[in-house]
């Protein structure tokens, strides 16, 4: 499986184009600058890591994607973030909308104090994206398929999000945010809270759900980084420190920096 | 004796014992104080304490007893052939403290001797007299003088007695702690023993409280009931109390005044006080934050007399000639209307508080996951926040509602005396703690179901609102655990 | 894989950012709505609160202006002193009623002299002219200084409530018509003495010393008793209240084990801390009055009550001031061989103490405001007489604040609605005082772990 997922991955990257544009972009939180003038290129139906140590900004700078900071009264971004060549921070547009194409999956599993088919409903329900019940039954039914969690809740969906697992959980909230039609999937450090075989099925998830996203995944795990992203961007102290494939990041870093993070010596 | 003499001569001893102490077990020691076991303070504190707890307690039991003892003597000289037709003992009973207290009265102004009251029998005509002109008059049977006096004399002994059992009990207990004082005796531990029983008795207060308040409503219920049949009293329609003796206490007409009001006063606090925790909790910036909840818990600080003369001076009238009268749904100004608005407005810092802390207790990470969707603030409000904070909101509105039932000053002031059973809400109408108030204020007469009916609804009120208090701080109890 | 796997149909319609859609514009206007509603039930609440305020200061500043008739005086000997031998003990035989007759007597010589005609005046509008009051404040003065009879004085006394209303906007021309105490000659002739600087208004400082007076004498009627009731009550509850509500708290926070009993104890406290007010007024009644023999209308038994009833929240604050102290400033005081009591007495409780007091301040503003439990222990009895200084005073009659208020409500004259009011300010300035003060207090020993 490994050798066929490299050689898959390779492929998948040379033909993506650029889905995620960030120019100049630096975050302040009050007078402290969390970001400094970072520029990278997300590319469509690709996983990319963001790696660092933490405090390094890598899950500040991710929350700017779909404007998650707005919700911080002292946060403030200048730069442009380029959504499919629109800038997300220009005065006209409105945070909601963006938040449904641009989806977020959080460290800790949070699923809504609801059933499960109401925890995945409830995105295409608040964006209309269906006209009658039988198209949410389809619409859940496809996300919870496409979360891989169908198969185990089908016979359950009017019980509590809660009282599932720590992985189900967090698929649950992948399904959720699939439910929406997002473009791009944001995910801060998904596993974070999960047990090392449910981290497993998230990454097996993430590794699919690349076929028809623009996934981009924080992580404090380089092995995580190593195992399901094709692109890797290396962050230090506010700083984009170095961007690339994967593969060569972990294998030839250019930056000292990074060098020193990958084998342990800073982070 | 009086007891204020009595406390400060326990506590003169207390304080000698704890300079004696001290001083014995540092003559003791040789003054090498490395040698005791404590430190000195503690062996004056061992004396004091041993002389303070003893007697005291007793005092506090003998003070508790003596009404009960001396009353089932009193009791003795009272024939069954004394008691009239339609009296109970206890109403009797309560004849003779009364001659006793206006006997009392009469010798501390003067009016007659200690001695001429000890002697005083009804034919006495000149003493008699003498009362009447202090307007002290004693208009009763021989054989409740005759018990009054023993009253009086019995109560006189005891007093001597317990100042003379007190202080001889302190001085002994100090007595025997000096004796039991030397370097090695472990002062320290001995009063933080006693320390800790002191502690432990502070917080039995609270549910002596509890047994008092069950007690005194429970007794002078079942009394009511023996005058009154509970059948009438819990499903009777009709309250219409006249002292002259056929009085219709059903209790109805005061339940549906007091729920109505309630449910006016939560349809204003309710919705207000919820949204005003929404905006404050999700929406006010700091600063807008830190003027308008201080400025709104004001409105908890206001005492319940200040809005009752509001509801009376202001709100009542104002209803009245600007809805009421216009659209011919009433004359008054007091009505449940002005009661249920005032009361509203005084429940809406209650409500806002407990919901603002119920709102602050939803994690974050689900109102990030509801933003993160695409869904709009108020969306993640209605749709997430709330649904997950409603056992404790219901928790909180349940609370708000056994405050509203037991509202006193605002409904005596605003809701008026008209006990009936009406949907007009620009009527009159009357709650329970309104006719608990009517029926014990002013002279009572402790023997007739007009004074005791405001025990009996005493009692519902505290059960209710006991209930709903249980259950909300259930509710509330177990929504915070669900987000520990 | 099977093609429900695959991505779910994105919405129609524009894509772009820029443009929001209609379901975007309408969700929106739904998000504006709600932050309105926020909006309005905060601006309903202060409005509420400025109303309440604005109404009461609008009906009781009055209270603290009065109105005096400033006038000379003759002090006809042959009705104060009808023996003639200035001995104050025979004079003391001479009824206020008399004094009545001295004041009606110059008022009728001044309106002579000074050339008032007044259409319609009655010998009863100038009997009504001055207060009950004034009639017994003269007769006091003269037989504190007997030398004074005989003599014409300047005397300031007190006018009836009436009189004092026509300059507060209470009474007017057609009120007074209707009213059988007073009628629009005597508004002329108050005009009148006012424009001759006969009448002055001055501080009412009676109201504020003076014990409340009778039903017709609403003028001379202060909340001098009232405010010494609720001092003597306010005493018996710090002094009950602190010392029982620290050792409980000392005790279920440090010292208790969780078992059943404890748990009992906290069960208690949390549902005496929402018991209605009223049924501590039966238990004080039941208890200290019919059962205990303690007297009614006396401050000992407010007081009891009322400590009752404050010190659940003594309780909850001083608990929380405790668990504020962080574990590591007991766990010190152990480390260097302290006992439990004496970390707890040493270092705890004087760390906590800011938070305790504060707390208590509160406690005591609560009960400070209390009128319900109050009604039914008989502090609504009319007290003109000032209660003896403590301890024997506890056991006198007195009156409270706000039982005083609602006494007043009860009454008819309109002018003790003016004073309910003024007595509310005074109220609701000493709560403000006590609350300033608890807020001063965290301010200043607030610390941060």
């Amino acid at each position: 499986m490994d050798s066929a997922h490299l050689t898959e991955r390779t492929m998948q990257t040379m033909a993506d184009d650029i889905k995620v544009q960030a120019r100049n972009v630096q975050v302040f939180y009050g007078d402290k600058q969390a970001i400094k003038d970072v520029d990278v290129d997300i590319l469509d139906k690709t996983v990319t890591a963001f790696i660092g140590p933490s405090g390094c900004g890598k899950s500040t700078f991710l929350r700017c994607i779909n404007r998650m900071n707005d919700t911080i009264p002292v946060a403030r971004v200048e730069g442009q973030i380029l959504l499919d060549g629109e800038d997300i921070y220009d005065r006209r547009v409105d945070p909601v909308p963006l938040r449904a194409r641009v989806g977020m999956v959080f460290q800790k599993p949070n699923p809504f104090p609801k059933s499960i088919y109401d925890n995945v409903a409830y995105g295409p329900r608040i964006h209309g994206l269906s006209r009658n019940r039988a198209e949410l039954d389809g619409i859940v039914e496809q996300a919870l398929r496409g979360a891989a969690l169908w198969d185990e809740v089908k016979d359950r969906l009017s019980e509590p999000g809660t009282g599932l697992s720590g992985g189900q959980q967090q698929r649950l909230c992948i399904a959720r945010a699939v439910a929406t039609a997002p473009e791009v999937l944001l995910m801060d450090e998904p596993c974070s809270a999960l047990d090392p075989i449910a981290t497993s099925q998230v990454e097996e998830l993430i590794d699919q759900l690349r076929q028809d996203y623009s996934v981009v995944i924080v992580t404090h795990s380089m092995q995580q980084a190593a195992r399901v992203s094709q692109k890797t961007a290396f962050f230090h102290l506010g700083n984009l420190v170095e961007y690339g494939d994967t593969d060569d990041i972990f294998t030839r870093p250019q930056d000292p920096r990074t060098e020193s993070y990958i084998s342990g010596r800073i982070g | 004796m009086p007891v204020l003499w009595i406390l400060l001569i326990v506590f003169a001893i207390a304080a000698a014992g704890y300079v004696l102490g001290a001083r014995r077990v540092d003559a003791l020691s040789g003054g090498d104080h490395r040698r005791l076991h404590s430190r000195t303070t503690y062996y004056g504190w061992n004396v004091a304490l041993f002389a303070l707890v003893p007697a005291l307690l007793l005092l506090m039991l003998w003070l508790f007893a003596q009404p009960l003892l001396i009353e089932r003597t009193v009791s003795s000289y009272i024939p069954d052939s004394a008691i009239a037709e339609g009296e109970t003992r206890g109403i009797v009973l309560g004849q003779v403290r009364d001659v006793a207290g206006t006997l009392n009265r009469a010798v501390s102004e003067d009016v007659i001797t200690d001695v001429e009251a000890a002697n005083l029998q009804p034919d006495d005509a000149e003493v008699m007299d003498r009362l009447k002109a202090a307007e002290l008059p004693i208009l009763t049977t021989p054989e409740i003088l005759g018990a009054a006096k023993a009253h009086r004399r019995m109560v006189e002994t005891a007093s001597t007695w317990l100042g003379i059992v007190v202080i001889a009990l302190a001085l002994l207990w100090a007595g025997f702690a000096l004796w039991r004082t030397s370097p090695d005796f472990r002062a320290r531990n001995v009063v933080e023993q006693v320390i800790r029983g002191v502690l432990i008795g502070c917080s039995c207060i609270a549910i002596a409280t509890t047994v008092g308040i069950i007690l005194s409503l429970v007794f002078e219920t079942i009394n009511f009931f023996q005058l009154y049949p509970w059948q009438a009293f819990f499903f009777g329609t009709e309250w219409t109390p006249s002292f002259g003796g056929g009085s219709e206490l059903g209790m109805l007409p005061l339940l549906w005044g007091t729920l109505y009001i309630s449910f006016i006063a939560l349809l204003v606090a309710v919705p207000i006080g919820l949204f005003a925790a929404i905006y404050m909790s999700e929406y006010a910036s700091r600063r807008v934050r830190s003027l308008a909840k201080p400025v709104i818990e004001i409105l908890a600080g206001i005492p319940t007399i200040v809005y009752g003369l509001f509801a009376l001076v202001t709100v009542g009238p104002l209803l009245r000639d600007w809805i009421a009268q216009p659209m011919g749904l009433g004359n008054s100004g007091s009505s449940v209307m002005t009661a249920g608005l005032v009361m509203g407005i005084m429940l809406i810092p209650f409500v806002s508080s407990l919901s603002d802390d119920i709102i602050n207790a939803v994690p974050q990470s689900l109102r990030d996951g509801s933003l993160g969707l695409g869904s709009t603030h108020s969306e993640t409000i209605s749709k997430v926040v709330l649904p997950a904070a409603l056992p404790g909101i219901v928790g909180a509105i349940l609370l708000a509602a056994s405050r509203a039932i037991g509202e006193t000053m605002i409904v005596v002031l605003g809701a008026g005396a008209m006990a009936q059973i009406s949907g007009n809400p620009f009527e009159a109408m009357t709650t329970i703690t309104v006719k608990i108030v009517g029926q014990l204020t002013g002279d009572n007469d402790f023997a007739s179901p007009e004074t005791l009916v405001a025990f009996a609804l005493g009692l519902t009120l505290f059960v209710i609102t006991l209930a709903l208090n249980v259950l909300a701080l259930y509710i509330v109890r177990k929504y915070r655990e669900q987000y520990e | 894989m099977t093609d429900a796997t695959g991505p779910i149909a994105r919405q129609a319609g524009s894509r772009s950012l820029l443009t929001p859609d209609a379901r975007t514009k309408k969700r929106n206007a739904a998000e504006a709505r709600f932050r309105a509603y926020g909006v309005a039930a905060i601006v309903t609440a202060v409005l509420a609160l400025c109303f309440l305020l604005f109404t009461i200061i609008r009906d009781g500043h009055s209270a603290f202006q009065q109105t005096y008739a400033s006038i000379p005086v003759t002090l006809q000997a042959e009705i104060v002193d009808p023996e003639g031998n200035r001995d104050p003990a025979e004079m003391a035989k001479v009824y206020s009623m008399s004094y009545g007759r001295i004041l009606d007597d110059a008022l009728t010589q001044w309106i002579e002299a000074e050339g008032i005609e007044i259409e319609g005046l009655e010998a009863s509008d100038i009997k009504g002219f001055f207060s009950g009051e004034a009639q017994a404040t003269l007769r006091s003065q003269i037989l504190a200084d007997p030398e004074l009879v005989g003599t014409t004085v300047d005397m300031t006394a007190l006018t009836s409530s009436r009189v004092d209303g026509m300059f507060k906007a209470r009474v007017t021309e057609e009120s007074a018509a209707r009213d059988a105490k007073t009628s629009p000659a005597q508004i002329a002739l108050a005009n009148a003495m006012k424009d001759r600087g006969a009448l002055v208004t001055r501080f009412n400082t009676g109201f504020l010393t003076k014990p409340d007076a009778s039903d017709n004498r609403a003028e001379a009627a202060g909340i001098g008793v009232a405010i010494l009731g609720s001092l003597y009550m306010m005493l018996i509850v710090l002094v009950l209240a602190l010392p029982i509500g620290v050792a409980a708290s000392i005790y279920l926070e440090e010292f208790a084990p969780k078992n059943r009993f404890t748990d009992l104890i906290e069960v208690n406290i949390s549902n005496l801390a929402a018991v209605p007010s009223i049924v501590f007024g039966i238990l004080g009644l039941a208890a200290f009055i019919n059962f205990a023999g303690l007297p009614r209308s006396a401050p000992i038994v407010g007081g009891l009550v009322l400590t009752l009833m404050t010190l659940p929240t003594i309780i909850i604050s001083t608990r929380a001031a405790l668990k504020a102290v962080p574990p590591s400033i007991r766990d010190a005081a152990l480390g260097v061989g302290a006992s439990r009591m004496q970390s707890v007495f040493h270092h705890v409780l004087p760390l906590a103490m800011p938070g305790i007091l504060t707390g208590t301040i509160i406690g005591l503003a609560q009960a400070l405001g209390e009128t319900a439990p109050l009604l039914l222990i008989g502090m609504v009895a009319f007290v003109s007489t000032y209660p003896a200084a403590p301890p024997e005073g506890f056991f006198d009659p007195a009156s409270a604040l706000p039982v005083q208020v609602y006494n007043w409500t009860q009454r008819a004259d309109p002018a003790f609605f003016e004073r309910a009011s003024g007595a509310i300010i005074v109220l609701l300035v000493f709560l403000l005082c006590m609350n300033l003060l608890a807020i001063w207090l965290r301010r200043k020993f607030e610390r941060r772990w």
